[in-house]
């Protein structure tokens, strides 16, 4: 008798204490979530529905925003420019990261470490502050509206953080399978082509991911740099849309729908590839 | 013998300088080159209809610290950081080890989870501005069915503080989460199941174990979050604009305004020093803390 109601008590425990978790995985997800819904049912909303009191929190679907959003500003050409910013800005970083890692990684010298050292400390410098010098550098060199000029500045950015992640995954790899392949007459692009770019794709996808989220979602150098439509992103034209005032006040409806064009590919990304971005994000601050 | 060493340290030598050099191109380009113009600019006034530029001495640190509109920003931007910072910690903890607990779905609230971090900031910051709208607004409308009357939350200046540090939370702790739980699980296991078996409580085994273990990852997180979130304006952009008046602009958000909306580039140079100067006594503290820690990377 004793056992079993000592078991009962230790099972209602056991029961009680899965319910809180659960309770607090919903509470979790709800405010995680509420902005979305926000914007996904403010996006899909009548605009004379939209503006009432109460909200109305289930209101009749339609996607007029979308269609007038796509009527009212150059849609199509800020999301190719975004698309290109990003893409562009995702290769250049890692081209040029991937280079540099494998040179601190393989090749060092002395006083390497401490040039690493100084790379990286130069991710806590402000973009902000960098964007008055940068404008005028830029008009110099013909940049400024361009989305090569965007590509490099961004690129810029992104580097320290991606050498820092790739070194420590070149250094993981045997330098002996180099060795190897070059006992067996490979010259250096064929090592790198044959060997380590291989073996480092997992990685590499990762910082892939990881760089076309930063440079899908900047907003202070495409917003500097860019005074026509030929090279505004998505991110400035959100801030546009929010400054268009109408007799109704703000277009919400129309920001909305903005908001989830540049949210939907981001959210995809991460469900299809949280596993990898974690392992991008946490490389380096903790070690297994 | 040493004629081929030689060659060999000669290769290592140009390999390492032509693999690194276009990293290090881009970086002197773009920030080494920038800071010493910001630099030079603080002590210049610029003309952008004449372009005449002049030297002014220290006139625009002098400017600077007689504004006392420039007090109160850097007030809420040490009051922002500093609450997000810890607010971050301790729920990203909570969220930590939710995460870490297995439950089914798991894998999708980790996806979820990560979602905050992944958006544009400036859609987060209007979104909220949009549910925070005084009179439309979906966090308005339950606040006013809970208590009665609907808050005017961006319109006091107090309430917009506050406002913004919590949608600075929502935005930043799931990224300090993801760190922590990769934290969590490197923690040996044994270490826990021998805390239980001498009798520890799960808190003990939180306090004595996790906390102890996670402190130099701690340390370091704090810094990278503290340096980061000083640089944050896009937030500010989306949800508030600064406003009402100034109570909720931060240094970024100023030294944006003075240097491209008022084209007053000397004295937002003179700005992005004062930006700089907090980062590095920030940086300076940290890395004192990661020698007293024994924090390595």
């Amino acid at each position: 008798m004793r056992v079993s109601a000592q078991a009962r008590k230790v099972a209602a425990w056991k029961w009680r204490s899965a319910l809180r978790m659960y309770l607090s995985i919903i509470l979790f997800a709800l405010v995680v979530l509420a902005p979305f819904y926000w914007i996904v049912i403010s996006s899909l909303t009548h605009r004379n529905e939209l503006f009432s009191i109460p909200p109305q929190y289930f209101p009749s679907f339609t996607l007029e925003n979308y269609v007038n959003l796509a009527r009212q500003v150059p849609f199509f050409d800020y999301l190719r420019n975004s698309l290109a910013f990003g893409v562009g800005t995702t290769l250049l970083t890692l081209v040029v990261s991937f280079l540099a890692a494998y040179g601190f990684a393989r090749y060092p010298v002395r006083g390497s470490n401490a040039l690493l050292f100084l790379l990286l400390m130069s991710m806590a410098l402000p973009e902000i502050i960098t964007v008055v010098p940068l404008f005028e550098t830029l008009r110099n060199l013909k940049l400024l509206n361009t989305i090569t000029g965007l590509i490099l500045v961004m690129s810029s950015v992104l580097v320290p953080f991606t050498v820092w992640v790739l070194v420590s995954f070149v250094k993981q790899i045997p330098v002996e399978m180099e060795e190897a392949a070059v006992i067996d007459g490979a010259n250096f692009f064929q090592v790198i082509g044959w060997i380590v770019l291989p073996v480092m794709k997992p990685a590499l996808a990762t910082m892939l991911t990881i760089n076309f989220i930063n440079a899908w979602n900047n907003l202070i150098y495409p917003l500097v740099f860019s005074s026509s439509a030929s090279s505004k992103t998505l991110s400035v034209a959100i801030t546009e849309v929010f400054q268009a005032r109408s007799p109704y006040g703000r277009p919400w409806e129309l920001i909305s729908a903005l908001g989830v064009t540049m949210v939907v590919p981001v959210v995809i990304l991460v469900l299809i590839a949280q596993r990898s971005i974690t392992t991008g994000l946490t490389s380096g601050s903790v070690k297994s | 013998m040493a004629t081929i060493k030689v060659s060999k340290e000669t290769r290592r030598w140009v390999l390492f300088v032509a693999l690194v050099a276009p990293a290090l191109f881009l970086r002197f380009i773009t920030a080494v080159h920038p800071v010493y113009k910001t630099i030079t600019l603080s002590f210049q006034e610029v003309n952008l209809l004449t372009r005449v530029t002049r030297t002014v001495g220290w006139r625009n640190f002098v400017e600077l610290i007689h504004d006392p509109s420039i007090w109160e920003v850097m007030r809420f931007t040490v009051v922002l950081v500093a609450a997000s910072v810890v607010l971050q910690l301790v729920l990203g903890m909570g969220v930590a080890t939710l995460l870490n607990a297995s439950f089914r779905g798991r894998h999708l609230i980790r996806s979820i989870n990560l979602i905050p971090w992944a958006i544009p900031t400036i859609v987060a910051g209007l979104a909220f501005r949009w549910m925070l709208d005084d009179q439309y607004g979906m966090i308005t409308d339950i606040i006013s069915r809970l208590v009665g009357h609907r808050p005017e939350i961006l319109i006091h200046p107090g309430s917009a503080q506050l406002a913004v540090i919590l949608v600075n939370v929502w935005k930043n702790t799931p990224f300090m989460a993801v760190v922590l739980l990769a934290g969590l699980q490197s923690v040996p296991h044994d270490l826990y199941e021998a805390a239980k078996i001498d009798g520890s409580t799960s808190w003990q085994s939180f306090r004595y174990i996790t906390v102890p273990v996670s402190t130099p990852l701690i340390i370091t997180l704090s810094l990278f979050f503290l340096i980061w979130q000083l640089a944050n304006f896009d937030l500010i952009l989306g949800l508030t604009h600064g406003g009402p008046g100034i109570a909720t602009t931060v240094l970024s958000y100023r030294l944006f305004q003075e240097g491209m909306l008022w084209y007053k580039w000397g004295y937002a140079s003179a700005l992005g020093v004062g930006l700089m100067l907090v980062v590095a006594v920030v940086g300076l503290l940290g890395l004192y803390l990661f020698r007293r820690y024994d924090v390595r990377f």
